[in-house]
């Protein structure tokens, strides 16, 4: 069944709808300075002088800073910090920063900019893949041009495909995808009095941007508080430090509170995107339709940086052969560096892609077989206790199976519709298509992904969750409102939480890789006898009952014996005013047992079912309707698992038809959304049905998984083989070209477009 | 320099913000919408793309829905504006918001502000609008976080409650 309403507001809602929330960027204060970042005026060129006494001298200019200003490591990155703060030597694209300020109004800061002279001697440009991996290619780096390769092999795909019948070869492209986060990033840095900083910015891991400061600034830890929530959005582009360095430098500069928030453009300029990948791949099966082998070449463009490129193309590698069972794989990548700009963590974390290029094989495969595709994906679909894509152990599960009969019943229910309508007009092709995904959650096998939380009852007597976790919109708040409420069988007004402050929040990991959730769960589970016990034992003292009297409920404890309340939550805590109760815990997400790097071991399904229209003489593919289905665990807000689905649908939607952050020369041919276009109103289908399956296989007890990425993931393919099924054609490329539609509606119809 | 920068050119100009009658004193060529947020404090109103295309600034002049990161001070001298702060408030909420908090239409909340009151002015128009309707009148807004689905059913839902209000009035 389709989710539906469940009624339930969430918790920052009232805040949101009527504008009162004050996001980190709409902070002002007494006091403050505007920043400004000076960005690289090339692509690729050697730094030969830097001139900031002119600047320095306009008036209201405050602090000009540039390498020479950053007292500990000149670099970021979540695990590899090679992106310099600021460039000295060199600038490897158009986002590096080389200097930046601080002044009392934009406008001063903005002309400061413009005073800065930077003399550079410009070198060849690499704004291909296929000119990095020349041999007379610059170094970008001096471990040279490749910053990851990844490999995986099972069995012999070389030597099986001899004995398949059929095997298709086809190569796959997909875009730079920007997020497009709607709140662009930025916020102030406050300089405390103690010489430590306040830090008002959002990202998706409070406590790790604290640690990447604490190196740059060379400042302990404790000294730096990170404040990182709520965000207008990140979707893996606000992971990564941003200008946070920037603001935090010409904070302690001036002793003043510095406020920068990016423009549109220079957010395009610097922020990461998705990897645009070229995935070959090569996948035979016998007659009977059994896959035999599978093999995959994945090149990514990671950009001049490294920030996650390692962790995403294994995850890539990882996710080549998906839901299902081969026995021959052998799956090789490599990440990139060039000119381009940076490509990092996004939503699907290169599981978007490879998954495009999979389904696009099993398609072709199904054509040449002349078999059902549904029948072809159920006949090499993974068993209940099949190993892992990377042939390790992971959590048993049917999910594959479920989402894969569920997404055939809708395409069955949709053709049957398909028939009563009204046949399209001459030059509107129908089509219908499906597609089918694993993904795994947490970050994997051999990386450090600790997790935890906090409960206590605060001195409002108020259940309170608190969680290093970082709210950019997906809900992690109501998340959490609604675990403690289930776990405390307690009423909403009961509960409260308090997440996104480093001074105040436990580890509770990164708020990535769809492990929110989960790790909610997983925490509340761990914390609800202990917190239970105390509050009880608490209530025993007070009450001289046995602890063992005592169960939680709505507004506080109550009598097994009479069923009727003992004391509020308010009275427990007013009680013991100088001592909170409080109970905390550390775990890691789960992994595989395997020894096997990047293996996941909590995995989810989805399924994508779409019907779209072609217009032959446009090329123009509307999408019509978009549904899924994925098997996840249990639903624990309904509302933001609906909205993560069909969001992340809608933004594939994009990926599939119309994204695509082009670049030329090491540019970015869009700067801002009037040419970087994503879908609009009217672009997305103006109704989605999300079914949720919630069954876990038989003894799972890892309770609930994130559905952040799933909903993004499968939607590309599901659209490339709705064109398929429309007009026969299996396209290779995304965003699907209007152009080669437009010349296949030419020839079949036999009409000139008139140019 | 740059046009526009440091000017030193002032004008006054009045006008009224949610029914307060604000005298501003300044550059006439500023972003109204710096001037809501900055002047104004009234942050509500959102910066996204600065150029006219997402409608995250979206506020009403004089009824209109209007892009404040296009819009002066020097143009609307003598107007009424109101921005999401004057749509409803925590207390007293419009029915538009309530619908958009029941039905989950939004997430991130950046682009709420602008689409509700996108969606003010649809509604002040047309009482019963069409899913195509919904659709043609917030095409100025983006959204990146929902997929629009929950937005048409919280318009929709808006519309049923506004139009049950107006039929007991009436009786």
């Amino acid at each position: 069944m389709p989710l539906k309403n469940d009624g339930k507001i969430r918790p920052d809602g009232i805040e949101k709808v009527t504008g009162s929330l004050k996001y980190l960027t709409d902070r002002r204060m007494e006091g403050m300075l505007y920043g400004r970042v000076l960005r690289s005026h090339y692509p690729h060129a050697l730094i030969k002088s830097i001139h900031t006494k002119d600047a320095e001298e306009l008036p209201g200019v405050k602090a000009v800073i540039t390498a020479a200003d950053v007292p500990g490591l000149n670099g970021f990155g979540i695990v590899t910090p090679n992106q310099p703060v600021f460039c000295e030597e060199k600038v490897r694209y158009m986002g590096d920063a080389v200097a930046a300020v601080a002044a009392v109004s934009k406008e001063a800061a903005e002309e400061a900019l413009d005073k800065i002279i930077v003399e550079y001697e410009e070198l060849p440009i690499l704004d291909t893949m296929e000119k990095s991996l020349a041999k007379e290619a610059a170094e970008l780096h001096k471990e040279g041009n490749i910053l990851h390769r990844a490999e995986q092999k099972r069995g012999s795909a070389e030597e099986a495909f001899a004995s398949c019948d059929v095997v298709v070869e086809e190569t796959y492209e997909t875009p730079r995808q920007m997020h497009t986060y709607m709140e662009t990033e930025g916020g102030v840095v406050v300089p405390e009095k103690n010489g430590g900083i306040t830090v008002y910015m959002g990202t998706q891991h409070g406590l790790k941007d604290r640690f990447q400061l604490s190196r740059i600034l060379q400042m302990e830890e404790e000294n730096i508080r990170v404040v990182s929530s709520p965000m207008g959005g990140s979707f893996g582009g606000k992971d990564e430090l941003n200008v946070q360095p920037y603001a935090a430098l010409l904070a302690l500069k001036t002793g003043k509170p510095v406020h920068i928030h990016n423009s549109r453009k220079e957010s395009v300029r610097a922020g990461i995107k998705r990897h645009a990948m070229k995935i070959k791949m090569k996948t035979g099966a016998d007659r009977e339709g059994k896959l035999l082998a599978h093999q995959t070449y994945i090149e990514a463009d990671t950009g001049a940086y490294a920030t996650l490129g390692p962790a995403i193309l294994e995850f890539a590698v990882e996710h080549a052969s998906g839901p299902y069972d081969i026995e021959n794989v052998h799956t090789k990548g490599l990440s990139i560096y060039t000119n381009n700009g940076v490509a990092g963590e996004f939503r699907g974390f290169g599981g978007n892609q490879i998954t495009f290029a999979l389904e696009g094989q099993i398609s072709r495969l199904a054509a040449a077989l002349n078999m059902d595709l549904h029948d072809f994906q159920a006949a090499n679909m993974r068993k209940n206790e099949s190993p892992g894509p990377l042939g390790h152990r992971i959590a048993p599960t049917n999910g594959g199976l479920l989402v894969l009969e569920a997404a055939e019943r809708i395409r069955k229910e949709k053709e049957a519709e398909l028939k009563e309508k009204q046949p399209p007009g001459k030059y509107i092709k129908r089509g219908i298509g499906t597609a089918v995904t694993m993904h795994g959650g947490g970050l994997g096998y051999g990386r450090l992904d600790p997790s935890g939380g906090m409960i206590r009852l605060n001195r409002e007597g108020k259940i309170e969750g608190v969680f290093g976790f970082e709210e950019c919109g997906q809900g992690i708040v109501a998340v959490i409102e609604n675990t403690l409420v289930q776990a405390f069988e307690c009423r909403r007004e009961d509960v409260c939480f308090l997440i996104g402050d480093t001074e105040k929040v436990p580890v509770s990991g990164s708020t990535t890789a769809s492990r929110g959730t989960s790790m909610v769960h997983h925490a509340v589970q761990r914390l609800k006898p202990l917190f239970q016990q105390q509050l009880f034992e608490r209530a025993a003292a007070l009450l001289d009952k046995s602890p063992a009297d005592f169960y939680t409920g709505k507004g506080g404890l109550y009598k097994f014996e009479t069923r009727e309340q003992a004391i509020t939550y308010r009275e427990l805590a007013e009680a013991f005013p100088e001592k909170t109760l409080e109970v905390q815990t550390t775990f890691d997400f789960p992994v595989t047992p395997d020894e096997i790097d990047s293996g996941h071991f909590l995995y989810t399904f989805g399924s994508v079912v779409v019907e779209i229209e072609i217009d032959m003489r446009l090329g123009v593919v509307r999408v019509i309707d978009l549904q899924h289905a994925v098997a996840a665990g249990p639903v624990v807000n309904p509302k933001g698992y609906r909205g993560q689905v069909e969001g992340g649908g809608v933004m594939s939607i994009g990926y599939s038809l119309m994204e695509n952050a082009a670049m030329t020369n090491g540019q970015y041919d869009t700067d801002n959304l009037d040419t970087y276009m994503i879908p609009s109103i009217q672009d997305a289908p103006a109704e989605m049905k999300v079914e949720a399956i919630e069954d876990l296989y038989e003894n799972d007890q890892y309770g609930p998984r994130g559905v952040g990425e799933i909903g993004t993931v499968a939607v590309a393919p599901a659209i490339a083989e709705a064109v398929f099924q429309a007009i026969g054609t299996h396209i290779t490329s995304i965003p699907i070209s209007r152009e080669i539609l437009m010349k296949l509606g030419r020839k079949e119809n036999r009409y000139e477009a008139r140019v | 320099m740059k046009p526009g920068y440091n000017s030193t050119v002032k004008k006054d100009v009045h006008f009224q913000v949610n029914n307060q009658q604000v005298s501003y004193s300044g550059n006439p060529s500023a972003r109204m919408a710096d001037v809501l947020r900055e002047d104004l404090q009234q942050t509500g109103t959102k910066i996204s793309c600065g150029v006219g295309r997402c409608g995250a600034c979206s506020i009403l002049v004089d009824g209109e829905l209007m892009n404040a990161c296009l819009l002066m001070p020097c143009q609307v001298e003598g107007s009424s504006i109101t921005t999401i702060e004057g749509i409803g408030s925590k207390e007293a909420m419009d029915p538009i918001q309530e619908a958009f908090l029941t039905e989950g239409g939004f997430q991130c909340g950046y682009c709420t502000p602008g689409m509700i009151v996108a969606a003010k002015a649809l509604l002040n128009q047309n009482s019963d609008p069409s899913i195509t309707d919904i659709q043609e009148a917030l095409a100025g807004n983006l959204c990146r976080c929902t997929g629009y689905a929950s937005i048409i059913r919280a318009v929709r839902k808006a519309a049923e409650v506004l139009n049950v209000q107006a039929a007991n009035e009436k009786s």
